[in-house]
């Protein structure tokens, strides 16, 4: 007889080796879905944390606010912006530093009273944030910007310099700049990242043309253009709303005293509506001067 | 034949063994999703409250509340109540502070019973209701602040600024 070499497996092993093999892919598939759910949720918790933390950023009349964020592992923090809904909104998402690699989890939590300006990401281990008011001419919000990369100022303006933001993160003494810095140059020059010309209000970047006013300066340095512009455009949804607070609250008040300035105000509704990019800024401040001066010589300042 | 029979008898057990077994760490897992999933609303709502509790003692400076430089001292913690009045209006920022409720009430000098602030009653009440989402809310995160507004001197006509103790209250979503 001839005897030919096969595998003696009776059908009861087979059907064990088959279910074993499926309960070891449902359990390692479960186990990963487990993992990649608690990642997604620390995420989330940590962006959330985030957001709460940027609360006490808001500042009074006049002020600033310095704060350090210092996370235990390598973090990438995306910022996103939007100009959808009444105020545009404002997304930030975290990825974890994990095997050398960052987790890509897709959890984004939005916002809309934050105006964070910064890179499409930062990422590092501390981050520094710092807070300015946006005034035109009222207050409309609190400007954040958000960075962890060493910046190197050159030849800062007298006029400015005891204005730069007291961070560990920006170097104004060119002797201690470091070769991997960004360099920031005021007056010109090589090997400059970002070229500021103060004088006629923009900032270089990427060849593009950032237009700014006042504490926007730092938003234009720290942020990438498509946040910049996006924010700017965020800035002027507000202004929109609160210059209509404003045009009725001065008829609110019109009993007890008059305002001379409620078309203007209008205009200044109307000015932030069709506000296209940064390069529409010095329209809006123009406008926002002349109210500002009818504001402080009237009867009574509505803000 | 017997053999046979023993034979599918034992394949029958195994077969009934192993979904016992599945079905056991399916319901194990359940059971887990289940605890973490709790525990993640848990801490979401932690997050809402933390985030309430530290809004309400900054959204007095935030430029639809504060007073600015409208009264004669620039003041931290002081909200424009005419501000407020417009504001309560306003449909746009119905969602824009992310927290279930706001409102305003005035502790001093005190009411003898709570009047809504309307039109019509302003400035003789002491409940200023900015908005409040129809959801499930949690407990109310307060803040004191000055309320101020602009009165004439019935008199004199004389445009002077009067300020009130109030309480400045933000409630969560409860979920």
């Amino acid at each position: 007889m001839l005897k030919r070499g096969y595998l003696q497996i009776s059908f009861g092993w087979m059907f064990a080796i088959i279910v074993g093999i499926f309960i070891l892919f449902l359990a390692i598939f479960l186990a990963t879905r487990i993992i990649s759910t608690e990642e997604a949720s620390l995420d989330a918790t940590t962006t959330k944390k985030i957001e709460i933390l940027l609360n006490p950023l808001e500042t009074s009349f006049g002020e600033e606010k310095t704060n350090t964020l210092t996370l235990p592992s390598g973090t990438r923090i995306n910022n996103k912006c939007d100009n959808g809904g009444s105020f545009g909104n404002q997304w930030i998402s975290i990825s974890q530093k994990v095997f050398g690699k960052y987790s890509e989890t897709g959890v984004n939590v939005n916002f809309e009273n934050k105006y964070i300006f910064s890179d499409e990401y930062v990422e590092g281990k501390k981050f520094y944030l710092h807070s300015r008011t946006f005034e035109i001419p009222f207050k409309v919000a609190d400007l954040i910007f958000l960075t962890s990369e060493e910046y190197c100022f050159l030849d800062v303006p007298e006029e400015i310099i005891n204005g730069i933001p007291l961070q560990d993160n920006i170097i104004t003494d060119r002797e201690k700049c470091q070769p991997k810095s960004i360099m920031v140059c005021f007056a010109g020059g090589s090997n400059c990242d970002i070229t500021v010309n103060y004088g006629r209000g923009y900032v270089e970047k990427n060849n593009e043309r950032l237009y700014f006013s006042g504490n926007l300066l730092y938003g234009a340095i720290f942020s990438s253009p498509e946040i910049y512009e996006c924010q700017i455009k965020r800035l002027m949804q507000r202004t929109q709303h609160l210059a209509l607070l404003y045009y009725d609250k001065s008829y609110f008040i019109s009993e007890k005293c008059q305002t001379d300035f409620k078309e203007d105000l209008l205009a200044l509704g109307n000015d932030a509506k069709t506000f296209e990019d940064s390069s529409d800024l010095d329209r809006i401040y123009l406008l926002s001067e002349t109210i500002l001066e009818k504001n402080e010589r009237g009867e009574c300042q509505l803000w | 034949m017997v053999k046979n029979k023993k034979a599918q008898l034992k394949i029958q057990q195994m077969a009934f063994m192993l979904i016992a077994v599945t079905l056991f760490f399916v319901l194990i897992g359940l059971f887990i999703t289940g605890i973490v999933f709790s525990g993640l609303k848990k801490s979401s709502e932690v997050l809402e409250e933390e985030n309430a509790m530290l809004l309400v003692s900054e959204l007095s400076n935030s430029p639809e509340f504060s007073c600015g430089e409208a009264f004669r001292y620039g003041k931290t913690n002081c909200v424009d109540s005419d501000k407020i009045m417009i504001l309560r209006n306003m449909n746009e920022y119905a969602d824009f502070w992310d927290v279930a409720a706001i409102e305003i009430r005035k502790i001093y000098p005190a009411y003898e019973r709570e009047t809504e602030c309307s039109e019509e009653n302003y400035p003789d009440c002491n409940v200023m209701e900015i908005y409040s989402k129809s959801v499930k809310k949690g407990a109310y995160n307060s803040n004191f602040v000055s309320l101020c507004r602009k009165e004439k001197n019935a008199e004199t006509g004389e445009i002077y600024d009067k300020c009130e103790l109030a309480k400045l209250l933000v409630s969560y979503e409860q979920k």
